[in-house]
């Protein structure tokens, strides 16, 4: 009964991931050109885009932006094509050379870099699952198969180590979920959501900040150094859109 | 000479506890003994805090001198016991209340001690800045002397100290706000002072106030001091306050019952007694009347920002020489004091020579307020042709207050040598970007070239571990897993269960074997079915197989009259093996017995 039991949960996991990738590659055609949000006229592209996310397309409509003067842009949809392709050589180089540009400070992301340089969240995702099964599969076996003990032990503990591995990745990119670029010249930072008084400071374009709530128009901001106050929701970008790209 | 002593019964019960110490098993008492404070007007009175510390009997007066009254008003004692050994401390407040102005000598409390001095100054007349104390404020008399204004139990103050009230829209005064609070009467501070107006602004006040123990009006007083600055918003003629929540203990004793009274006007005593009670209280200082001008619209300069103090800017640069292509950074030093937050300059606008770009900033101040300091802008520059080049003179423009009008600071034009690029000197190689094939956008732009754009694309960016709809599948994994975990105890209960129930019919079977046995007087067989049962038995009970179990077992495992019996009934099978067994019918009935009593707990007669 746990020899079916383990074929039957190795079989659903099996299934449902063949369904997703094939759906995700059967789905693509279908999906309607993309507006990439905040585009200005001059730097959309020629030919019709898709709806949904692509790296490259991210990565693309970046350096588009990044030519046409717009580091804000540009920072925000190289983050973007960052979170899919966190080993890609030419966003990190060009994320790089735009902030530089607009002198903005370096980014410092060691725990992103070291846990999501090794592969995308989706395959990380992917292999989370996998560990669950391995571990779960070999703490269960080992007890019916007292034979095979150290080799399942040996895959249950690998298998935990992929899920942690798993839970490290989202525990880093949790931050990201809540970030966004500044989009504008310079954002004025109020002490509270009213466009009135003078700003307590100013957000230069492309910074990058950590959003909360949202109240009358205004978001509430920290930047990296704990500053904070309201700055406008039309000056800023999230970097992770709630929503799912619609045509 | 007089000295007088009200209440003496009281002085000689508190100094009969504070001269008699107790036994002596350690060091010799000390006594130390202070005034504060040192100086203070007619009509006032000083405190004496004697501390005696260490035990034994010490031997104690009380001064007499002419002109000064004595009053003991408080005393706390304290023991500590420190490794077996005894330390009293006790403390008498005593309060000195001069009859004359001048300059007394109190002797020393013993001997060895040496003696005080204590200054009175005449009624009305603070004493001169040179021979005041650094930690006592002068006495001015009057409820609002010196902008004091204490709250109604005299407990505390909230002093505003303003250098000018008179200012221009924009510009920003330091000022300094103490909040005073008597020692022993104010229980807590709750909060920080807080500006009543909406007029003005308070910027950087500070976190930590600078706290300093004052005597005001001969009472101690702890005085916190924050310094902030004041900023005017708008034109006009206001009045500002600052207020500072408090909690204070409120005498509940009338005045009237005077000798109690006296005796526990100390704070110390009425906390012991329990005269006081807590109250919240707002302590709030005088208004200051504040004339606000707006700043002049003639002859203001177009690059004003709304700089309003007193600066002085300079330029330098970080390298004299450079090659055309290559950054060099501009720097404007902009130093003095005023509202530094309205310190901005686009420094220099980019034009045929120089590419210029957004200058940063920054600001160093020793200044906690921040009033006073520089700040630094940096504008990264890029040469644009060779040659010796010349950074024009920058300029800032101000208000200053003092003079009343508006200023423009200018700096020293700088010069540049600018040394023709390598890529365009002809000879040299060409740049590696272009060496290595890299398309345009790279070479002229510093970025590196589009992707090809394929058709695999995911609908969010949401990574896949936070959407729900994936978490959908190891959270189905989990409750398969667990479900699996949960029927494999099944299954393992089950499968022991029936184990026992074979056992037990098997043990069932084997006494009745015996009972046959003995009946038909087979000793064999009736020892081999009984040996056969207690092995079931026992093998249930050590989780062994029953063919494991021998004699030798029996033997280290079993204890008392039950290990007696069983080692008896298998050596009566071991004999019957080798040399035959015979039992008598009293023999069966006897083994029978034996063996049922030791299966009773499971399978019951």
């Amino acid at each position: 009964m746990i020899r079916a039991a383990l074929c039957s949960a190795l079989l659903a996991t099996g299934a449902i991931l063949v369904s997703s990738i094939g759906a995700a590659q059967v789905r693509a055609p279908l999906l309607a050109p993309q507006t990439p949000p905040h585009a200005s006229p001059q730097v959309q592209p020629q030919r019709p885009l898709q709806p949904g996310y692509s790296a490259a397309a991210l990565y693309n409509l970046a350096n588009a932006y990044a030519k046409s003067g717009k580091p804000g842009f540009a920072v925000l949809n190289y983050e973007r094509a960052r979170l899919l392709e966190p080993n890609d050589p030419d966003i990190n180089a060009n994320l790089r050379h735009v902030r530089q540009s607009s002198g903005l400070p370096p980014q410092s992301r060691s725990r992103f870099d070291r846990l999501t340089g090794y592969a995308s969240p989706s395959v990380l995702a992917w292999i989370g699952v996998l560990g669950l099964l391995a571990a779960g599969v070999g703490a269960l076996a080992q007890r019916r198969y007292p034979r095979h003990r150290v080799k399942l032990i040996a895959g249950a503990v690998i298998g935990f180590f992929a899920l942690g591995i798993t839970i490290a990745s989202g525990v880093a990119l949790w931050p990201i979920m809540h970030e966004a670029v500044v989009v504008v010249h310079s954002a004025p930072v109020r002490v509270s959501p009213v466009p009135i008084g003078d700003a307590l400071f100013e957000l230069p374009e492309g910074t990058i900040v950590s959003a909360g709530v949202e109240h009358d128009g205004f978001v509430l901001v920290r930047t990296s150094a704990g500053r904070a106050g309201w700055v406008p929701d039309t000056n800023v970008a999230a970097i992770v859109p709630r929503t799912a790209a619609k045509p | 000479m007089r000295a007088r002593f009200p209440h003496r019964w009281a002085i000689s019960a508190i100094a009969a506890c504070v001269f008699a110490a107790g036994p002596s098993q350690a060091a010799a008492p000390s006594i130390d003994a202070t005034i504060e404070p040192a100086q203070i007007a007619l009509g006032d009175s000083a405190k004496l805090t004697i501390l005696t510390s260490g035990s034994g009997t010490i031997s104690l007066q009380l001064p007499m001198v002419a002109g000064l009254e004595f009053r003991v008003v408080g005393q706390s004692r304290q023991i500590q016991s420190v490794n077996g050994i005894t330390i009293e401390s006790t403390s008498t407040v005593i309060r000195v209340t001069p009859e004359t102005a001048g300059i007394f000598t109190i002797p020393g409390i013993t001997p060895r001690s040496p003696p005080l001095v204590l200054r009175v100054n005449p009624g009305g007349s603070s004493p001169s800045p040179n021979n005041s104390t650094p930690d006592v404020l002068p006495f001015i008399p009057g409820p609002n002397a010196k902008g004091l204004r204490m709250t109604p139990d005299g407990s505390a103050f909230v002093h505003l100290e303003i250098p000018k009230h008179e200012m221009y829209v924009g510009e920003t005064v330091p000022v300094e706000i103490q909040v005073g609070m008597r020692d022993g009467f104010v229980a807590s501070l709750n909060g920080l002072p807080k500006l009543n107006s909406s007029d003005f602004t308070l910027n950087n006040l500070s976190r930590q106030p600078e706290r300093a123990a004052k005597a005001i009006d001969g009472k101690p007083f702890t005085v916190y001091t924050w310094r902030s600055l004041l900023g005017a918003v708008k034109p006009g003629t206001f009045s500002l306050t600052f207020e500072t929540p408090l909690t204070v203990r409120i005498r509940t004793r009338p005045r009237q019952d005077s000798l109690l009274d006296d005796l526990l006007g100390d704070p110390f005593l009425q906390n012991i007694f329990g005269t006081t009670v807590q109250k919240d209280i707002t302590a709030a200082s005088p208004e200051a009347a504040m004339t606000v001008v707006p700043l002049p619209a003639q002859g203001r300069p177009a690059d004003f920002g709304g700089a309003v103090g007193s600066f002085k800017i300079s330029t330098d640069i970080s390298t004299a020489k450079t090659t055309a292509g290559d950054p060099l950074i501009l720097r404007m030093h902009v130093t003095g004091a005023g509202n530094f937050d309205r310190v901005d300059s686009r420094m220099l606008s980019g034009d045929g020579q120089w590419k210029t770009y957004e200058p940063k900033s920054s600001f160093n101040s020793p200044d906690p307020t921040g009033h006073r300091g520089e700040k630094i802008f940096e504008q990264p520059l890029i040469a644009a042709q060779p040659g010796t080049h010349t950074i024009p003179a920058l300029h800032f423009s101000y208000f200053d207050p003092s003079t009343r009008r508006y200023e423009t600071a200018h700096s020293a034009p700088l010069t540049v040598a600018v040394s023709p690029a390598a890529s365009s000197a002809g000879n040299e190689p060409p740049p590696a970007a272009a060496a290595a094939g890299a398309p345009a956008d790279e070479a002229h732009t510093g970025l590196r070239p589009d992707h090809a754009v394929a058709d695999a694309r995911v609908d969010s960016l949401i990574p896949l571990y936070f959407q729900p709809r994936f978490l959908a599948i190891p959270t189905a994994l989990g409750l398969l897993l667990c479900g699996a975990w949960a029927a494999s105890r099944r299954m393992e209960r089950n499968a022991q269960g029936e184990r026992e129930r074979v056992r037990l019919a098997l043990i069932r079977n084997l006494l009745e074997t015996m009972s046959l046995a003995a009946a038909r007087g087979d000793a064999a067989e009736f020892i081999n079915s009984a040996t056969s049962a207690l092995r079931q038995t026992l093998s249930a009970r050590w989780q062994i197989s029953p063919e494991q179990i021998t004699i030798h077992d029996i033997d280290a495992r079993l204890e008392g009259s039950e290990r007696e019996d069983i080692y008896q009934i298998f050596a009566l099978a071991d004999e019957a093996n080798y040399s035959g067994g015979d039992l008598q019918a009293a023999d069966f009935e006897r083994w029978t017995q034996i063996v049922r009593r030791q299966l009773a707990s499971e399978v019951p007669s």
